[in-house]
């Protein structure tokens, strides 16, 4: 029940883009608006997803931090392939110039190549195997985060709130790294 | 029965109505329904066409260039206005705070003599031109608009700057009542007043206009009423948005977006898809309204216009 719950709200911002999209049809710059709906979503996602671990002593929900990964690789992909299709115009050659050129592509490209390969060994077979990889997720976050603050012409109070955020999560995570350390 | 066929010679009612007016039955319908305030229908239909009253004279363009129109409620809804917002949906819904009445403009610098003009005055000074341009944002969205303004030129052959003048510098209206964002102390989103400028020959080209208006109606206010720059061949930071003054200088003024970073943006800005933005590429753009995108043109397609302003110029370099 709670994972079908999890389920739907997640899906939540993708229904919402779609019925924007299509249904009121009322979006003036659809590409900015498909790049900034998936990116803020699986941004949000991801960071919930390594919040996971440090709420658990509270409420667990490590049982569904792979569904919730997902759904942050999911946004992402759409994300990534609103840069190929629609952006780029399938322009293969395009894409690959940009990625090498310029900074602000490629730091969304590296953490985007880093989800791929955390989906992919996030079976359970493979998972025990890469468990210590995925750790690489921290990398990931950090540099969606410049990419993000690079994404904006200017920066506003909210850019700032969520590199506080992002500096204090950071924090708590040593801190809990450095107690649990210290406990064994 | 008595039942009398129509002969093909014959003129139907269409043919009788003068075609001109045949065409503004829909713009008499609009007054009539305004000045009786009648029944909720034809309120309706004035509501489903989303079309402004026409409140201004003006010449028409002919559209030479064929450019297919974005929609008023397009034009209307996406703007950057960063007095407001940087979100571009959520101008119109805050530009109500923008009090356009008794606007005065401040014109000084190297002009003979400093004045203040008041904008009801001055806009019946001067004939007013619709101009059917491409609009480019330095971001890579793009749309058209039938702008209706004076020309910038007749303007500056009224205040008579002299000689000594070689840029002119805009300035939008500092009032922090009106601009939420320039009350914030913290962290504004560029600094204000906005300033933008012109070299001299750039501000006399015929293209250039002072825009007071659009689809036939006055400026709306998340447009930058009452009055704006419009330079079609330059990004649209370029065209200032509620200009509170105009002054004649010699150096050339330091923009906003120059100043915030100039490493992106200088003081030229000129439609270029050859030179990309650090961060983005300029080659195409995205047409309010569609899923695809369309080549970017150099000068944004007034290359014949203007392209003799920059002869010599490297621009890659000057920005």
């Amino acid at each position: 029940m709670k994972r079908f719950l999890i389920f739907i709200v997640l899906l939540l911002p993708f229904l919402f883009g779609l019925y924007e999209l299509f249904i009121l049809a009322n979006v003036k710059d659809p590409i900015k608006y498909i790049y900034t709906l998936s990116g803020v979503t699986s941004t949000v996602i991801l960071f919930i997803s390594i919040y996971i671990s440090l709420i658990r002593k509270w409420v667990n929900l490590i049982k569904y931090r792979r569904l919730i990964g997902l759904y942050g690789f999911f946004y992402a992909l759409i994300h990534f392939l609103n840069f190929v299709i629609l952006d780029a115009e399938l322009n293969f050659d395009f894409v690959f110039k940009e990625t090498i050129d310029k900074p602000f592509i490629y730091l969304g490209v590296i953490p985007f190549i880093i989800l791929i390969f955390m989906t992919i060994t996030s079976t359970k077979k493979l998972f025990k195997k890469f468990k210590n990889y995925h750790k690489l997720i921290y990398l990931a976050l950090i540099l969606i985060t410049i990419h993000f603050i690079m994404a904006q012409k200017s920066l506003t109070i909210l850019q700032f709130i969520y590199i506080v955020m992002i500096i204090a999560t950071g924090y708590w995570k040593l801190l809990q790294q450095i107690i649990n350390k210290n406990k064994v | 029965m008595k039942y009398i066929k129509k002969q093909n010679w014959q003129l139907n009612e269409k043919d009788i109505t003068p075609e001109e007016l045949f065409n503004k039955r829909r713009t008499f319908l609009k007054l009539g329904a305004a000045t009786a305030v009648s029944a909720g229908s034809i309120m309706e239909v004035l509501a489903e066409d989303k079309l402004p009253l026409k409140n201004l004279t003006f010449r028409k363009d002919t559209n030479s260039n064929n450019l297919i129109l974005n929609s008023y409620e397009q034009i209307t809804s996406y703007n950057n206005f960063y007095e407001f917002t940087t979100s571009k949906e959520r101008v119109k819904y805050m530009a109500h705070t923008l009090d356009t009445n008794n606007w005065k403009i401040t014109i000084d610098g190297l002009v003979d003599k400093e004045i203040e003009v008041d904008f009801d005055d001055l806009i019946k000074k001067f004939t007013l031109h619709e101009r059917i341009y491409r609009f480019r944002c330095v971001e890579g969205w793009s749309m058209v608009v039938p702008w209706i303004g004076i020309k910038l030129s007749d303007f500056i052959k009224y205040v008579n700057p002299n000689s000594k003048a070689k840029y002119i510098r805009f300035e939008t209206l500092f009032d922090d009542d009106m601009f939420p964002d320039q009350a914030n102390m913290l962290f504004p989103a560029v600094d204000y007043p906005y300033v933008e400028g012109l070299r001299m020959d750039e501000a006399m080209n015929d293209l250039t206009i002072l825009a007071v208006g659009l689809y036939g109606s006055k400026m709306p206010k998340q447009n930058g009423a009452p009055i704006r720059l419009i330079v079609p061949w330059k990004y649209g930071f370029k065209s200032i948005k509620s200009i509170a003054k105009i002054s004649f200088v010699e150096d050339e003024p330091l923009n906003t977006w120059q100043k915030s970073n100039s490493k992106e943006y200088g003081f030229f800005a000129n439609v270029n898809p050859n030179v990309d933005h650090p961060r983005w590429s300029q080659k195409r753009e995205r047409v309010l309204g569609k899923f695809f995108k369309q080549d970017t043109l150099m000068f944004n397609g007034y290359e014949k216009e203007v392209a003799h302003l920059y002869k010599g110029m490297d621009l890659t370099k000057y920005i």
